[in-house]
């Protein structure tokens, strides 16, 4: 995060050599005292985000009698992984994952190329009502996802996609083409003219030039907008709930729901095994590439 | 914006490709509003005929059903709460670690990490971290810090519920919404401040004249941001509680998905869920008037 963070950001705050000497004694004891007290508060707030997730992982690999009878906030007494292999027997976790990733690549497949095409056709070809356009897409942007499924219900059930990939890659890209195609054009805006300009003498048309010279140039912001929006793609709840009705086709979300048993009874060391293996490609995923990912989002808002 | 940047191109070109994203966001976004927005007028169960009933469901919903204006206001008190959590929690914390020396990446990720996590998952965690029987994390915090008389079911009791089910989606988001709002503190000029602090001005001074208005901007993006996703809550609410008990969790947008999905009433739930958007859209308008008339002040 280096790199990006030193080229946005303004001389360090408050710290400098040169600040020290100008400043009273007790002003800098003040400072002092802040600093300490903000990296305390800081510290327990990060404790508050991260302790539930640590807990899931503890709890995963408990007995079930110490889960029911103990001190949550214990360590287990001892350490099990049958959680993980009744999580395996109970549910259809392979499948699950296996579905996950066809409808998390098809949807990142749609939101980039059209993503890409639109901001091309908008940004670097430009034509009449290209204002309009763009202030179609924004409504994309505002309105809730819920509008469309009643709609998009009705109209899977009369063609037959009822209970397919497809029924929720469709919502999944076109509620997040949008923001795809705002991330594409504001970096094509960067794109000197004279890049342009040159290819074209040279005889390429807009075909060529898109392929050959705006798609190479455009991995790293593919790269955000593919790590982002797995994130919402990977965990949708919402999309799959409502169109999808065979266990076949269920995603991990839905296939966590399978853990809460007859009545309501729930395994639920099991289910935290299943949750930690579910989360954890996605959290090691963040964990390594979280620059990029922290970046994008980043851009994505301040520059709106 | 509507200038080129090549110099030759043909309408089949431009054409080539806008119409491919534009089918499909027909498709998956414009076509459904216009569809909700038709399907409002008529009384429908996806079986029998359609039936015109013109602005029936709409003054049903407005006068003849409680349980609408118990989902609205339960939505506004979601709303509140997410924003209080996430805004207020995002703007701490950024102030925060814009004053921390080193770590800043570490609790930058850290804070993050919920965001990654699904809203099913989220929702298995918090069922255990509210659970009376066996006692979860929150009672047992509670006993520990001598508050034990407080314990309870917090997802079954009416008084509690709203808030229990609110405070995940807030703790899920705030990591995202500080991101945002630490970056745009990371650019707010330093001589500024200097210049504020060096005339005597206090931290909080600082604060209201100099940083916040500098990020206002950024802060009225996220504000909507956060307002319209908080108003679309659902998963959390929906998988915790199912609206329950009684009504006491119950938000719109649940509502409206029971009124579809459980009572097949088609119709009514349309005319709900063009309310939802109505409602979002009077939000962001009210937001950047608010904020902006502040500005000017």
């Amino acid at each position: 995060m280096t790199t990006t963070q030193t080229a946005i950001a303004p001389p360090p705050p408050v710290t400098t050599p040169v600040e020290h000497e100008r400043m009273p004694r007790r002003r800098r004891q003040r400072l002092n005292v802040h600093r300490t007290l903000a990296t305390v508060v800081i510290a327990l707030i990060v404790i508050v985000q991260v302790y539930p997730l640590a807990w899931l992982f503890i709890t995963s690999v408990r007995t079930e009698q110490d889960f029911a009878s103990g001190n949550p906030f214990a360590l287990p007494t001892e350490i099990t992984f049958d959680n993980y292999a009744r999580a395996f027997e109970t549910g259809n976790l392979g499948l699950n994952i296996l579905n996950s990733l066809v409808v998390t690549l098809g949807a990142n497949l749609l939101i980039v190329l059209l993503g890409m095409m639109a901001a091309y056709a908008l940004q670097v070809l430009g034509f009449r009502f290209s204002r309009v356009v763009r202030a179609l897409f924004l409504i994309g942007i505002i309105v809730p996802v819920q509008i469309a499924l009643v709609p998009l219900f009705i109209d899977y059930s009369s063609v037959n996609l009822l209970d397919t990939y497809q029924s929720m890659i469709i919502p999944l890209a076109g509620f997040a083409l949008p923001m795809s195609i705002y991330l594409f054009s504001s970096f094509y805006e960067y794109i000197p003219r004279e890049t342009y300009e040159a290819a074209s003498i040279d005889g390429a048309g807009p075909y060529r030039i898109f392929g050959q010279i705006t798609f190479p140039l455009s991995v790293n912001t593919i790269v955000t907008i593919v790590l982002v929006n797995s994130i919402f793609i990977w965990n949708d709840f919402i999309f799959a709930n409502t169109f999808v009705l065979s266990d076949d086709l269920k995603t991990i979300p839905l296939g966590l729901q399978n853990y809460i048993g007859a009545m309501g009874n729930v395994d639920w060391t099991a289910t935290f095994a299943a949750v930690c293996i579910t989360i954890t490609p996605l959290l090691l995923v963040f964990l390594v590439l979280n620059k990029a990912m922290i970046y994008g989002l980043e851009s994505g808002a301040t520059k709106g | 914006m509507s200038s080129t940047m090549l110099p030759s191109r043909s309408k089949t070109s431009v054409l080539v490709f806008l119409v491919p994203p534009l089918l499909l966001y027909g498709v998956a976004v414009l076509f459904p509003i216009l569809q909700s927005l038709f399907l409002s007028f008529f009384k429908w169960d996806g079986i029998t005929d359609m039936r015109f009933v013109g602005f029936d469901n709409y003054a049903r919903m407005f006068v003849g059903d409680d349980v609408f204006w118990t989902a609205f206001f339960n939505s506004l008190g979601y709303l509140v709460i997410c924003l209080v959590l996430q805004l207020g929690g995002a703007l701490v914390v950024a102030s925060l670690l814009i004053s921390l020396r080193r770590g800043r990446e570490l609790v930058k990720t850290l804070y993050l990490l919920p965001a990654v996590i699904s809203t099913v998952a989220i929702a298995f965690l918090f069922q255990r971290i509210y659970s009376l029987e066996p006692v979860g994390l929150l009672n047992q915090l509670l006993e520990w810090v001598g508050l034990g008389g407080l314990q309870q079911a917090w997802l079954s009791n009416v008084d509690t519920v709203l808030a229990a089910v609110s405070i995940p989606e807030g703790w899920r988001f705030t990591g995202l919404y500080m991101l945002i709002i630490y970056a745009a503190l990371l650019a707010v000029p330093q001589e500024l401040e200097e210049a504020a602090r060096l005339d005597g001005a206090n931290w909080w001074q600082v604060f209201t004249k100099i940083r916040f208005p500098y990020i206002r901007p950024v802060w009225i993006t996220t504000t909507i941001i956060a307002a319209t996703y908080a108003l679309r809550g659902f998963d959390i609410p929906y998988l915790l509680t199912n609206g329950g008990p009684g009504q006491a969790s119950e938000l719109l947008t649940t509502y409206m998905y029971k009124t579809a999905f459980t009572h097949t009433d088609y119709g009514y739930a349309s005319t709900i869920s063009v309310f939802i958007v109505i409602e979002c859209l009077i939000a962001v308008g009210l937001i950047i008037l608010l904020l902006r008339r502040k500005a000017d002040a």
